[in-house]
This record gives C-alpha cells, structure tokens and sequence, in this order.
C-alpha cells in the first residue's frame, strides 16, 4: 500500500481544517509498522484513508498497484474486502454471533461459505490461540480474547494489509502484549504489512518501523524495536 | 445455515420485548386484513346463495334488475313465448318479495318470500333437516329456517303464523339458509307467494329457463333476448356477478370491506417500519463494522429484508391461526367470514410485502452509513 502527498480537509467553510498536509506513507510486505502521534495528529483520518473509508481531498492512495481516486463507494468496499483487514480499538465484535461466526463473516461478505469457509474461520481462531472457545459469544470472552477473535477476522481472508487502531488501548499490559505478539507474528509474512496506530510507547520493541505524525505531517520515521533486534 | 439468515434471526431476537411488538402488529393488521377480505368473500356467497341453489340454465328478469332481491316484475306472459325457443324445456316462474309475519302472540317481523313452481322444482329450499319439501304443495305450507323459528314465534314443523292476514302453516325447516340482511326466508308456492307479497297473478319476478341437454346456452340466451320484450336474460354466473357488484359496490358495503383492510395494512406496515427501523438504528455500529470489512451493501440489505421476511412469516402465523379461528367462529352467523385457499395465499404475500416495504426505513438508513464511524466509537 502507497500513499502519497495526502492531504485531507475536514468540515466545511470557516469550521473547515486540513487535519493532512501532504502525508507519504509506504507500507511494506514483512513490515509491522506503528503510526504514533498525539490526539488530533491526524492518525485516525489517516488510517481512514488508508483503509479506504475516506478519499483524500489531495493525493493518492494505491493498493496493490491500484489507485482509490474516483472509485465509487461500492468498488471501495471491494477493495476493502479483498486486500485490507481491520482490528479496531473496542472490537466490533457482532454480540449475538459466536466467534467463528464473528471471524466466518468476513469470508461470508466476499461470497465465501459453506465448510470450507468454517475450517478457516477455526484455523485463524486457533492461530490466535483460541481453538477452545470458537463457539463462545463476545459475552463469555475476556477483552484480550475478544480481541483475538478480531485479529482473527481481519486475517482470515489473508488480507495483503492490516490496519489496526489502538489495537491495545483497551487491554491491560499483559493482554497487551499477547496481542502485539501476535500482530508481530503477522507481519512475518512477507506478503503481508501490518500498520497499528498507537500512542503507547510499550508497543516499540514489536514494530520494525516507527512513523511519528503530527498536526497532519509525518515528522519523523525511525526504525523499531523489532528491527533494532533483528 | 447461510450467515445473512444467523445475523438477521439473532438480530431479530436480541430484542425480544421489541420483536413480540412486532409481530403482534403484523398480527393485528393481517388478522384485520383477514376479516375484511373474509367478509368480503362471505357476503360475496351471502347474495348469490339463491343464484347458486337455483336450478335454471338462465335467469329472466326486468330490464334493469340490479340484485335477486330486487322486486322488479316482468308480464307472465312472456313464458309463453320463452317456452317458444328452440331448446328451452321449461320457464319456471318465480316470486319473491317482502312482506310481513305475524306470530301467534300478535308480533310481527319482517319476512323474504321466495315462491317457486313447486311442480318443477326451480327453486326449493335446500339442507331440509324437518319435514319434507312436498309438503309445501299443501294448503298453506311455507318452510323456514330453524335459525328464525324464535323470531317466527314456531318451534318447528306444525308452527303457525300469518303473512298478511292468510294462515301459514310450517311444513319444512331448513338449516343454514339465511340472509345477510338478517330478514327470514319464508319459501312456498308461486301461487301463495303472489298472494303473500300481493303480486298479481299476472306477473313474476323472474322465469328461471331449463334447457335441453346439449343445446348452446349462449346462443339461446340471445334467441331468448330476442324474443322476449323489456327482458334481460342471464346465466347464473352472469346474475350472480351483477347481484354481488350491487351490494358490494352499488351500496358501498365492499369500498368500506376494502377501506378496513386497507387500514390493516397501513398499521401493519407503519408497525413493521417502525421496529425494524429503531432494531436497525439499534444496530448501527454493526452494520458499520459490516461496512468496514467490506461488505456490499447488498449484503447488509440481505440481512434487513431477511429480518423483514422472518417477521412476516411468524406473524403471518399468529395471524392465519387466529383468522381461522374466526371462521370457525362465525361459520353459523348471519354472514360468515369465509377464508378460501386463495385467499391465504394473497394474505401470505400481502404479509411478505408489507414487511419488505417496511423495510426501505431501514435500507435508507443503512445505506447512509459512514464506515469510517467505526473508528470514532
């Protein structure tokens, strides 16, 4: 995924402010990259870009080669569908769906369904280490766990990229780090980057790649932990 | 079982206060709907019951008869001249008006007289459950329906009452003859009929005509239209279609019939909105997430008509169970409501749609829906 001089304004008329000046942003196969910054920096509306919920006002977003400008609201979706995987700050777990039928819908919106369809939705459940608790409701998981079922959506249809947002924000320290572990873990496929905003600083020795953003610039890219390590 | 029809279901359920509100709308709309177009169905058998028990191959009447009941007369002597077509076997004349009965305790009730050549058997009562229908052929014989022996001041066959000052005798009781308009049906001889409706003997409501076997009913209604003067001539089908249109129609009874089921449906339909609008509102973030993930809106309209379809099955339910109930309710009743195999069906797919229209609300909303929100919530 590239993007390239994003420029994003928000709101209208005197309210209007350009929350993106010009953001270049590459994101790489193999590479688990943290987009860090402070409230109003400007991650958020970037990672709506990237994950193409947003169009920029300048700029171009390319995935896979393929550009997003001028694409209508459905061939987003497409897009999305295909080649992006989500993990959000609070879940967005479906309450009344078990966690295979939470991770078996995201293949069921690209049309894929029947058995196969379920021994992927248990694989990527026991990839993340819950092979016991595939037929448990949100309810009955812990927020670590809920968060797991998550990773395991966004995965499960082998998605080129993962964007995720604050994917710790909501987790204690330990729960914490298992869900960087496994983040890590993904972004070892070398078909595959992994982006996570996050403004806590206990997520660097998992990230190859460090990019800081602020009022809507990238001011700053230095190499991670993970990277330093390797 | 698909995912679309898992989360629809759960949805639909997760609320359950919210979903018995729902179906018990569609109950009370469809059960409204069922009763009107039942009425409407049984009324519609009420007015022609005379029509359908006649044995005629046609009816002659007045130029401008609009119903059965219809009093209007025609000169007898134009049974001559129907007999005269080539394949008529018989022209049966019929008498039929209002008149009064007076109960031996000195009451009296409005009655429907239906006379009929008893010899040839145009138009006799039928479901005799005492008495014969010869007997009518003695002196004074009417027969009834054991619906009115009350009301009739008798209490079955030997019964006594006059109709205009002559002695009647009940000679045979009916079961199940009545009339929507709640009047008894007094049936006896065309002779007597003259005299208890005060026709003269000269005149007759209608002739019922009986053909030879095998001769073409259309072409002899025309010979007979031909030959006869002032006279409309009409199969029973024909007779019986104009005696509906005018009580269903001419008096407004069937526009006020529709207007009841029309309100059903609308109560049904702002009901189903209502709820699967609030339940859609309710699960807002879902569907965003459903967005996010990349699915098409097709995919989430799948789910919201699936919630729609479901809640319209079970409530089409309720609703049948509780409409047959009615009918069961009402079999015996002056005017029955009759609920016929295709009249199910049409209810069953009023239901469906009513459901799937409600749902647009809801499509509108979701179509509106920003992904992007999930990462604000």
């Amino acid at each position: 995924m590239q993007a390239t001089g994003i420029a994003k304004d928000l709101g209208h008329g005197v309210a209007q402010i350009r929350a993106l000046k010009g953001v270049d942003l590459a994101l790489r196969g193999g590479e688990l990259t943290l987009l860090m910054g402070p409230s109003g920096s400007g991650k958020t509306t970037l990672l709506s870009i990237l994950g193409c919920m947003l169009t920029p006002t300048e700029g171009t977003v390319q995935v896979r080669g393929e550009s997003i400008a001028g694409k209508a609201a459905e061939d987003l979706a497409k897009l999305r569908r295909e080649n992006i995987g989500f993990v959000f700050q609070s879940y967005h777990l479906f309450p009344t769906l078990t966690a295979a039928d939470n991770v078996r819908l995201a293949l069921d919106v690209r049309g894929e369904n029947g058995k196969a369809a379920r021994d992927k939705s248990r694989a990527a459940l026991a990839r993340v280490g819950l092979t016991g608790k595939t037929a448990n409701y949100p309810r009955a998981l812990s927020g670590g766990e809920q968060q797991r079922v998550a990773i395991a959506r966004a995965v499960v249809g082998d998605p080129s990229v993962i964007l995720a947002d604050e994917p710790t924000a909501a987790l204690d320290s330990e729960n914490g780090k298992a869900i960087m572990g496994i983040l890590a873990d993904i972004a070892k496929d070398p078909g595959r980057g992994v982006l996570v905003v996050t403004h806590d600083p206990r997520l660097v020795p998992f990230a190859s790649r460090i990019v800081h953003i602020e009022d809507g610039m990238i001011v700053r890219e230095e190499a991670g932990g993970a990277a330093r390590n390797s | 079982m698909p995912l679309v029809f898992t989360l629809a279901f759960r949805n639909l359920f997760h609320d359950r206060l919210r979903f018995i509100a729902t179906v018990i709308g569609i109950v009370f709309s469809i059960v409204l709907v069922t009763v009107q177009m039942g009425l409407y169905l049984g009324f519609g058998q009420m007015v022609t019951t005379m029509i359908d028990h006649a044995s005629a191959d046609l009816w002659v009447m007045q130029k401008g008869t609009k119903c059965f009941e219809d009093p209007s007369l025609l000169d007898t002597r134009q049974r001559s001249r129907a007999l005269s077509v080539p394949g008529t076997a018989d022209a049966i004349p019929v008498v039929i008006g209002f008149s009064d009965w007076r109960t031996p305790n000195g009451s009296s009730t409005p009655v429907f007289i239906v006379g009929a050549d008893l010899r040839s058997g145009g138009l006799e009562p039928w479901n005799v459950v005492e008495g014969r229908v010869e007997a009518l052929s003695t002196p004074n014989a009417v027969a009834i329906d054991r619906t009115y022996l009350d009301r009739l001041g008798v209490a079955g066959v030997g019964g006594r009452g006059e109709i205009r000052q002559q002695s009647v005798r009940v000679a045979a009781v009916t079961n199940g003859i009545r009339s929507f308009t709640t009047t008894p049906y007094v049936f006896t001889d065309v002779d007597r009929a003259r005299s208890y409706t005060g026709t003269p003997a000269s005149k007759a409501t209608y002739l019922l005509i009986r053909l030879n076997s095998g001769t073409n009913v259309e072409q002899a209604r025309r010979e007979l239209v031909s030959s006869l003067v002032d006279v409309e001539v009409l199969t029973p089908a024909q007779f019986g279609e104009r005696s509906r249109s005018f009580w269903l129609f001419g008096t407004g009874a069937g526009a006020a019939l529709f207007a009841g089921a029309l309100l059903g449906v609308i109560v049904g339909t702002v009901i189903v909105a209502q709820t699967l609008y609030s339940s859609t509102k309710d699960h807002l973030n879902e569907f965003a997430t459903l967005r996010a993930i990349g699915s098409s809106r097709r995919y989430i309209y799948k789910v919201i008509i699936c919630q729609a379809m479901l809640s319209a099955v079970i409530g089409f339910g309720f609703a049948y169970l509780i409409g047959l109930a009615v009918v069961h309710t009402t079999a015996s009743s002056a005017l029955p409501i009759v609920i016929t195999p295709e009249l199910s069906v049409g209810l069953f797919v009023l239901t469906v749609a009513m459901c799937v229209v409600s749902a647009i609300a809801a499509i509108m909303k979701v179509t509106r829906i920003d992904p992007a929100m999930v990462f604000t919530r």
